[in-house]
């Protein structure tokens, strides 16, 4: 591996690994799917809801991480931008950006929960807080995942532009983004209705 | 096709990294080869046990009896019944069935026979069988718990798999081993689609492949499509257990908004039942093109019988339904899964009849893998008529949960894909290792397992038909089933025949690969085909194809008249041969 690579290997490798990376994404898709599937069941068929007398949960925090997930979505955008020109500098910050904003959506997470509980919402407190914890649990698990993965970008962002990396650029920033959109499905189906 | 060359990888040198930490495909499917003939042999010993029980309620188990249960003198007592249907289903389905179909040929096959030097994903594949492997450790070791393994059945409905149903450990570890086992299909799954998108030889179109791999594709994209859904059940009933969340428990147990056991139903069969085919598609690719090797012919209608397995693929992804007709779902509901079941039938028998035409008038050779393939074509087709009954909603109420549903997955999953896996392990033996597995013996351990097995799950249906319910430790308390007795000793009587018939495949595998000695090197394409992988030494080097080959033509190209004298079969890297 320690030729140059040629045009026909770079693309040959673009598109092995967007191919994976789509029949993965299909399957996160389904894991996601089925959990909401299950959400709107219960959401359906109960009479009042919140159901049994449980508090609403309010939209302040839901929303705060719906606008972090965004702006970490765009700040990858603009990595992405950046790196495609070589930019090395706006790279670091944008990339420092990305994962700070990772972060943070983790930090309102822990406050999520932590509210929750002051509501008196355990997770075994019924079928109602049940979902909510499940549900972002799940989330949460894979925006560290997330995060993991976007530590493989360090070093591509010190080293700067590099054929070779292209595609995990690519495919690192396809799965942080489904997982916003994810979160976007979930704030809207599980927080706003 | 053929996007790009894989390098010729350097041979590995040390012990561990030939064999145990190998990124060779060739290598990653022996090793889930043995992993499911292991797990073959455990649920099939769990097997014998639930079936002396039925036919001898009380009585001791033979020799193994007194050391497994001393307590009770050897009998089964009726907990660890329920955990040893539990365990064999489980067992047999994904560590026995998956592992060998997938697992082994699907690694083994797939790069050989679309001209690729390995899997796209090496060391995905690797971790595949790494993960699949502490998957089993769990599970297995899930028997040893004080409160014993799971017992909630196969399918663990709740409630019975919730903390109130069995508050064990072993649910626990049930769910977390098959939750693994998850993962690790859907890094294969990634990888052979992948594999067989992007590295098919140059000149091989999508028709050109041959339909082992193609239904081994289909397999690996319902994999990766349905398999999430059960590992989103799965984690909601692990959180259930592990976290005291309340999705599955309904009514008094659920103190506050109640949980729906149905909810697990509908999500368990949105994957359980594209899972059949799972289980099924490789072994009917394997063997439509077996049946068209040893026929000598071309196989008849290759393109449709591709197209019909693609549009059961997609067909098998809307009639989950029909697992649940008892569960008081919608009249409307019910009526629109039978249709919909009932309309598998038609590309089934498409490409049932694609078996026969292409046998019909063929020069049959009945070497082994030849009538392991014909027994597929017979045991197939009872399995799949008998599930127009249980298709149909008012049949199926009469027979939900009896021993004929019992019967009839057995002849469709178990006898069939048992069969297919068998013959492809006949045939692809000396490409795997070298050497022929005996020829007599496999037609003795054909014989055997096909006699047993049909009067096992004929014998299931008929006792089912009458009314004997499943998952029942003694249906004999009950008066009416006390006649039932003595065809329940005929099914125990050839369900040990069928063990035993498989004593012989055991030696024969082991002593083949590691004793026997061939006089000369087996050729290159002993059994004169004209695939990929017979164009290569057997057994196949590391690096499979030292020059990537240009394919030509499809892969059924046999008996062609236009042949020179004493030719019946062209390569696929060969020119179709004109008059």
């Amino acid at each position: 591996m320690n030729q140059v690579m040629t045009n026909k290997d770079f693309e040959a490798k673009q598109l092995t690994s967007s191919i994976a990376m789509i029949v993965l994404l299909v399957s996160f898709t389904m894991l996601f799917a089925t959990m909401l599937l299950g959400f709107s069941v219960y959401r359906l068929t109960v009479d009042v809801w919140p159901p049994m007398g449980m508090p609403r949960i309010p939209l302040t925090l839901p929303m705060v991480s719906t606008i972090i997930i965004a702006l970490s979505s765009v700040a990858l955008v603009l990595f992405e931008s950046a790196f495609n020109k070589h930019n090395t500098k706006a790279m670091r910050v944008y990339f420092a950006l990305t994962y700070l904003l990772g972060l943070g959506f983790m930090f309102v997470q822990w406050q999520l929960w932590n509210s929750m509980a002051a509501m008196g919402l355990q997770a075994s407190g019924g079928v109602f807080p049940s979902l909510f914890y499940a549900l972002t649990w799940t989330h949460a698990a894979h925006i560290v995942l997330g995060l993991i993965a976007l530590l493989f970008l360090l070093p591509v962002s010190m080293k700067g532009y590099s054929m070779e990396k292209v595609t995990w650029v690519q495919n690192v920033s396809k799965f942080w983004h489904f997982l916003g959109v994810v979160w976007l499905v979930m704030f809207i189906v599980m927080f706003v209705f | 096709m053929a996007f790009f060359e894989q390098h010729i990888h350097s041979e590995p040198k040390t012990f561990i990294s030939k064999y145990i930490f190998s990124y060779d495909h060739k290598v990653i499917g022996k090793q889930f080869l043995w992993y499911g003939i292991i797990g073959l042999g455990l649920g099939g010993m769990m097997a014998l046990m639930i079936r002396w029980t039925l036919a001898f309620p009380g009585e001791a188990f033979p020799i193994l009896g007194n050391l497994l249960f001393p307590s009770t003198g050897g009998v089964v007592p009726p907990d660890t019944y329920a955990m040893l249907f539990t365990m064999h289903g489980t067992i047999m389905i994904f560590y026995a069935i998956t592992p060998i179909l997938i697992g082994a040929f699907g690694n083994y096959l797939i790069p050989l026979q679309i001209g690729a030097r390995d899997m796209v994903f090496p060391l995905l594949n690797m971790l595949s069988f790494w993960i699949a492997a502490a998957s089993a450790l769990i599970l297995v070791a899930s028997l040893c718990l004080p409160l014993g393994a799971a017992a909630g059945g196969w399918t663990s409905y709740p409630t019975l798999s919730t903390l109130i149903g069995s508050p064990g450990a072993g649910q626990t570890l049930w769910t977390l081993a098959l939750f693994l086992l998850g993962v690790s299909s859907t890094m294969g799954a990634v990888n052979y689609i992948t594999t067989v998108i992007v590295l098919r030889a140059p000149g091989m179109g999508y028709f050109d492949m041959p339909l082992s791999v193609w239904g081994l594709w289909l397999t690996a994209i319902l994999n990766a499509i349905f398999l999430p859904v059960l590992g989103a059940g799965l984690l909601l009933l692990l959180f259930d257990r592990v976290f005291g969340t309340t999705f599955f428990l309904a009514g008094a147990a659920a103190t506050t908004g109640t949980g729906d056991p149905i909810l697990y139903q509908h999500v368990f069969w949105i994957f359980g039942h594209p899972e059949v085919y799972i289980l099924i598609l490789p072994a009917w690719g394997i063997v439509s093109d077996l049946l068209s090797f040893f026929a000598r012919k071309p196989a008849f209608g290759a393109k449709a019988t591709a197209l019909s397995m693609t549009s059961i693929t997609i067909l098998s992804t809307i009639v989950y339904g029909h697992h649940m007709y008892t569960t008081q779902m919608s009249p409307l509901l019910t009526q629109t899964f039978m249709t919909l079941t009932m309309t598998i039938s038609i590309p089934s028998a498409i490409f049932f009849a694609n078996w026969l035409g292409t046998i019909w008038k063929g020069s049959i050779k009945f070497d082994t893998p030849m009538i392991f393939s014909l027994g597929v074509v017979f045991v197939f087709g009872l399995g799949g008529l008998t599930g127009l009954y249980l298709a149909t909603v008012t049949t199926d109420l009469y027979l939900h949960d009896t021993y004929f549903v019992v019967g009839h997955f057995h002849y469709t999953m178990a006898a069939s894909v048992l069969l297919g896996g068998y013959a492809a392990i006949y045939f692809w033996m000396p490409k795997m290792f070298g050497k022929f597995l005996n020829e007599f013996w496999g037609k003795v351990h054909f014989w055997i397992t096909m006699i047993g097995l049909n009067g096992v799950f004929m014998g299931m249906m008929i006792v089912g038909y009458a009314g004997m319910h499943r998952r029942l430790y003694n249906p004999f308390v009950y008066e009416f089933m006390e006649r039932l007795i003595p065809i329940n000793a005929f099914v125990t009587y050839s369900a040990l025949l069928m063990g035993l018939g498989q004593i012989p495949f055991v030696i024969n595998f082991v002593y083949t690969i590691f004793f026997k000695k061939e006089k000369e090197p087996v050729s290159d394409n002993p059994w004169n085909v004209g695939t990929l992988e017979w164009t290569i030494p057997s057994p196949a080097p590391v690096y499979n194809f030292k020059e990537i080959p240009v394919v030509k033509c499809g892969p059924h190209e046999l008996g062609n008249p236009n042949l020179p004298e004493g030719k019946d079969f062209q390569y696929q890297t060969e020119e179709i041969v004109e008059a």
